[in-house]
């Protein structure tokens, strides 16, 4: 049983809130849900909304079908959403929530009661009574949400689609935030950045740990300058991070390579948003993950990550800060506006929560921050420790970090960063497959379409075709090992991607010699729906 | 003092004075040795801590400042040095320059003025005079110089000098007290070109340089004083205000994270759309 909601209105009208304060509620009162938006790059005006999928067991997708109920806060989304309504569903038209509006201000004096009273609406119409509602409530709202029952009496909507509440212990993660923790346990203390959508609330998650943990976030004056100040915390012993959005990569690719040449941990979270340029400023695509791939000029390694659930981008998190720790490199965490907007519910036991702490090994004067050695990874340490002097230079180098142009050295300095990839290799993330090995078609999928592909899969099992699904949690390195148990060759091969172009497809075909028989890709800056995937993937599989 | 190691500088270069001068106040500092760190970008200039033995972070062009915010930040317990040419410091970095001034961080911003670009053999910089003519302006340089005095006081630098490279002493007692004051402190140091710049040499210098008896506290009477050039060229503390609070730090480096801390985060308020 599952119950669908949208909320559409004018931004500052009060549908975000509505969501807001309907997930907080859902959690407390244990249900499973997922919710997601579509917003427009604006603050007021225009037209947003808010879609909230609740159901009695685990959801991590839009469902895409017809909607069990719509709530207009604006004209707008009758045009544009009602005939998406289903025909025994509920349309709270312009002039009900007008009336909730003028109801909730009479009755409590405040306006931001109405949004309250949608949410309690909502919540009896899935069946939640009263005094649940109470027990959940935020501080001093409990009567504004008893009171909402009333109307849902009034309009005979009341328990019109009972959802049970089936999560044991959950917890809800944005993609943002689950990012924010996963770095925190791979124990990132300091993050600088620029604001840009879809990255700010990661910045806005480190601002916020900040006040009372042994973290820093600084708000640079420009992206150049965030990746530089958190090269320099790196250098200086404290595990660090960049986050930002592809247009704000593109300003700190120097730095990029800068990590590349002095060997300086650190981690760029790069949240994705169509592009090129401003492009769709609050819409979503899997548009750059070529640029993130080729970013910085020069030869050296590094590792992605595109996670595609929240344990999964919380673990994936906490490895980045961990390997390139130890391999001294950039490692990136792909992730887009989707992802990064989307709530997801998930059991609190699910979370890890060891936190990852740094090692300070002490040297003497002898030290030598790029020491040639068998594997190409230097000791390294910081400075201010010993009498261990750390010197770090952009420009080729010797093993004490001294600026050199002698060719062999160089040669020699090349092979020693390069030959870290083969080590990486052997440490990659393998994918995650879900159906049976023996299944005729494959669905390769990246990043946030894991659990999309992962529903739409399952109902095409259902509906007897034989398909299964694997996603890509790494997307580079790719290796011989991620592909191997699961005879690819002979079955029929599918990648589907937020992008225009298949820049997975191009990557699996480069990296692993897979050619892909079909891409399903979609760039209008909307992600995918589970039904739509399954009509799409139905049609190509038979 | 001819060159103990092999460094990228031109004979005569006004670099080697300033190294010289380095190495003085750094053996008589009360700071430990391996507590210093010089970050530079690129330019002769900024490959100072190549020749020097401390801690450094030789980063990119235009890019000294902002490694040395995430430095100082990540470890207040490091005296943090930022160093290179008018070039990196003022035009691709001036942002920089003007942002860095804006944190009140506690750290000491050294800048090699030749009103050249050097290691690119001879363009102009944003401090080169107007109508001064080089191979990419043959007609003059159209632009009008940048005072970074001046614009250091405005942006509310608390320490604001300027230094010779031709006057040792001066120079060496100006950086320690910039190094010592505790705020960000800006010493912009006349530093002549030996190959690129024919305009400002040691002789135009020592014809036109004198000394501040004290330091100015005054920001107006400051910035007219910076704005002195020409005939009169001051050099000493410009403008030193002690009242200038410096941001509180807050330890990171090495506070252990418990899992405690990070259960605390569990359960936060999403902030989305941003």
């Amino acid at each position: 049983m599952e119950f669908n909601v949208l909320i559409g209105g004018e931004g500052g009208q009060g549908a975000f809130s509505v969501e807001l304060e309907l997930t907080e509620i859902l959690t407390r009162l244990n249900y499973h849900f997922f919710a997601t938006k579509h917003y427009m790059s604006r603050i007021r005006g225009g037209h947003n909304f808010h879609m909230v999928r609740i159901a009695d067991h685990p959801v991590h997708a839009l469902n895409g079908g017809k909607w069990e109920m719509i709530a207009a806060l604006d004209d707008e989304t009758e045009a544009l959403h009602k005939p998406d309504l289903r025909e025994d569903g509920i349309f709270l038209s312009r002039e009900r929530t007008k009336e909730i509006g003028a109801e909730s201000k009479k009755l409590f004096g405040e306006i931001r009661a109405a949004n309250t009273a949608l949410v309690g609406i909502i919540l009896t119409v899935i069946g939640v009574t009263p005094e649940k509602m109470a027990e959940a409530a935020e501080p001093g709202k409990a009567e504004w949400l008893k009171k909402s029952g009333d109307f849902a009496v009034r309009w005979g909507i009341a328990g019109a689609f009972p959802v049970s509440a089936a999560a044991v212990c959950p917890a809800k993660f944005d993609g943002n935030q689950a990012l924010a923790f996963g770095a925190l346990l791979g124990g990132c203390r300091f993050l600088a950045g620029y604001p840009m959508t879809p990255a700010t609330s990661i910045l806005h998650y480190f601002s916020e740990a900040a006040e009372d943990l042994p973290v820093h976030f600084e708000q640079a004056e420009d992206e150049i300058a965030a990746i530089n100040m958190a090269l320099g915390a790196s250098y200086a012993g404290v595990r660090s991070m960049a986050a930002t959005s592809g247009g704000g990569f593109a300003l700190m690719q120097e730095g990029v390579s800068l990590a590349g040449m002095t060997e300086t941990p650190i981690v760029i979270a790069v949240a994705q948003r169509p592009g090129p340029a401003t492009g769709l400023p609050t819409r979503t695509e899997q548009g750059d993950l070529n640029f993130i791939l080729h970013a910085g000029h020069g030869e050296f390694p590094r590792v992605l990550f595109a996670p595609g659930s929240i344990v999964e981008t919380i673990e994936l998190a906490r490895k980045a800060f961990d390997l390139s720790d130890r391999y001294q490199i950039p490692v990136f965490l792909l992730t887009d506006q989707y992802f990064a907007d989307s709530v997801h519910v998930i059991e609190e036991e699910e979370i890890p929560l060891d936190v990852i702490a740094r090692e300070c090994p002490v040297f003497d004067e002898t030290y030598k921050r790029y020491r040639l050695t068998g594997n190409g990874i230097s000791p390294l340490t910081f400075p201010g420790l010993s009498d261990a002097l750390v010197k770090l230079d952009s420009d080729e180098h010797d093993e004490e970090g001294k600026i050199t142009e002698d060719p062999e050295l160089r040669k020699r300095m090349m092979d020693k960063r390069l030959k870290k990839m083969g080590l990486l290799k052997q440490e990659a993330v393998l994918p995650t497959f879900c159906g049976a090995m023996d299944a005729a078609a494959v669905v390769l999928c990246w990043g946030s379409n894991r659990l999309i592909v992962k529903e739409a899969v399952e109902r095409l099992n259902a509906a007897g075709l034989s398909v299964c699904a694997l996603h890509f949690g790494q997307v580079y390195p790719l290796t011989p090992a991620m592909i191997a148990p699961y005879r690819l060759e002979a079955k029929k091969r599918i990648c589907v991607e937020n992008n225009a172009t298949g820049q997975f497809t191009g990557l699996l075909k480069r990296e692993l010699g897979l050619a892909v028989d079909h891409k399903v890709l979609k760039c209008d800056g909307d992600c995918f729906t589970v039904l739509e995937l399954y009509r799409t993937l139905k049609g190509l599989l038979t | 003092m001819e060159p103990k190691i092999e460094t990228g500088w031109c004979p005569g270069c006004g670099n080697f004075a300033i190294r010289d001068v380095l190495e003085k106040v750094f053996a008589d500092l009360p700071i430990l040795r391996n507590k210093i760190v010089l970050t530079s970008g690129i330019g002769q200039a900024a490959k100072m801590p190549q020749y020097l033995d401390v801690n450094y972070f030789n980063g990119l062009h235009g890019r000294s400042l902002p490694p040395a915010v995430g430095i100082k930040l990540a470890r207040p317990d490091l005296t943090v040095i930022a160093y290179s040419g008018d070039g990196c410091m003022y035009g691709e970095g001036g942002n920089h320059f003007i942002q860095t001034l804006r944190r009140r961080l506690d750290i000491t911003i050294l800048v090699s003025e030749n009103q050249v670009y050097g290691l690119t053999k001879g363009q102009s910089s944003p401090t080169t005079a107007l109508a001064v003519k080089n191979d990419l302006s043959p007609g003059g340089n159209p632009n009008l110089p940048l005072n970074p005095l001046a614009l250091a006081v405005t942006m509310g630098a608390p320490f604001v000098a300027r230094g010779f490279a031709g006057d040792k002493e001066h120079l060496k007692a100006l950086i320690r007290e910039a190094i010592l004051f505790k705020g960000t402190a800006v010493v912009d140091i006349l530093q002549p070109c030996v190959s690129f710049n024919k305009i400002n040499t040691y002789a135009w210098y020592r014809e036109r340089v004198f000394k501040l008896e004290r330091p100015l506290t005054d920001r107006y009477e400051a910035i007219r004083t910076a704005d002195l050039w020409g005939e009169k060229i001051p050099i000493g503390v410009i403008y030193r205000n002690d009242e200038a609070p410096c941001r509180e730090i807050k330890e990171i480096f090495q506070v252990p994270l418990t899992k405690a801390d990070v259960a605390s985060r569990l359960h936060m308020r999403c902030v989305m759309m941003r």
